[in-house]
């Protein structure tokens, strides 16, 4: 049973992978394409990190898991941000059509 | 009675390190032990100038308040996951990129940071800038939807209670156990400064 969960785990991040890749491919710009790799960095690090705590043998190696994916999601938006920024900074140009909202 | 926090404070930095060295080495053997005390000694001795701007220890109800706010953000990034998924295979919500311009209602730099990570943490927004002196996010949002929504997020809500809850507290002194100094209600309150850290 719990290895059927952790390969329904591994199949959503998989997905969650791919459809990060394709929207890599499909979104118009830089800043854009950040929120289709947002998609592996999340749930796809989530699930295949999920699958891998149920199969985990020993607690130890549990502890492991949760240690790694605390902190890839404090490391992720991080970088995430700086790619952004960064872009902003040296004038990357947004698509054409972004639009600005102040609240 | 500085001296003795101090120490003390030295003394939780290490165990803390010690034992994070421990949980991701193979094995607990005397060599880990040595070499993770020595590494965590180092690593202690090494940013000794931070010693005074760490945080309180934290209260249990600061933790019971920040797992819902990890609960909720769990929540949002897989409702995010979905929306972006969506647009993606689907083109619905169409892709329509919008830099949001915002000042979210919270005082404190870690309440900041952690309101830009659960920005950036979930998908279809992401945080470009945050200006320390005024408090004025710049978001980028994949499509309106998500750049609407950011205005009401039942997140800057939390965070928000959270921090009016540490100086509520702050300001009442009230003495938790754990590893205060003499400013222990500054900390406690958050870091305010415009340098903070």
């Amino acid at each position: 049973m719990i290895r059927i969960l952790a390969n329904i785990c591994f199949a959503g991040s998989f997905v969650a992978f791919a459809l990060s890749t394709l929207g890599l491919f499909r979104l118009p710009d830089p800043y854009t394409r950040l929120h289709g790799l947002g998609m592996g960095d999340t749930l796809g690090v989530g699930l295949a990190g999920l699958g891998l705590f149920l199969l985990s043998p020993t607690a130890a190696l549990r502890i492991k898991l949760v240690v790694i994916l605390v902190l890839f999601w404090l490391i992720n938006p991080t970088m995430s941000h700086l790619v952004a920024k960064a872009g902003l900074i040296h004038g990357v140009h947004p698509v054409d059509g972004t639009r600005l909202i102040k609240g | 009675m500085g001296c003795a926090i101090m120490r003390k404070q030295w003394l939780v930095l290490v165990m803390v390190l010690l034992a994070f060295w421990l949980i991701v080495s193979e094995g607990v053997d005397l060599q880990h032990i040595v070499v993770g005390l020595a590494l965590a000694l180092f690593t202690v001795w090494f940013w000794r100038d931070l010693i005074d701007r760490l945080p309180a220890w934290p209260h249990w109800q600061d933790l019971v308040l920040f797992g819902h706010i990890v609960l909720t953000v769990i929540r949002f990034v897989i409702q995010s996951n979905i929306a972006v998924a969506k647009t993606i295979l689907l083109g619905s919500p169409p892709v329509g990129p919008v830099f949001v311009v915002m000042r979210p209602p919270i005082e404190s730099n870690w309440g900041r940071v952690l309101l830009a990570n659960c920005i950036t943490i979930t998908p279809g927004t992401v945080t470009i800038d945050v200006d320390p002196e005024t408090g004025q996010f710049i978001v980028h949002s994949l499509t309106a939807e998500a750049a609407a929504g950011l205005f009401d997020w039942q997140v800057v809500q939390e965070i928000s209670n959270l921090e009016s809850w540490k100086q509520r507290r702050a300001k009442h002194g009230v003495a938790v156990s754990g590893s205060h100094g003499p400013d222990s209600g500054r900390a406690l309150a958050g870091d305010l400064r415009p340098d903070g850290h």
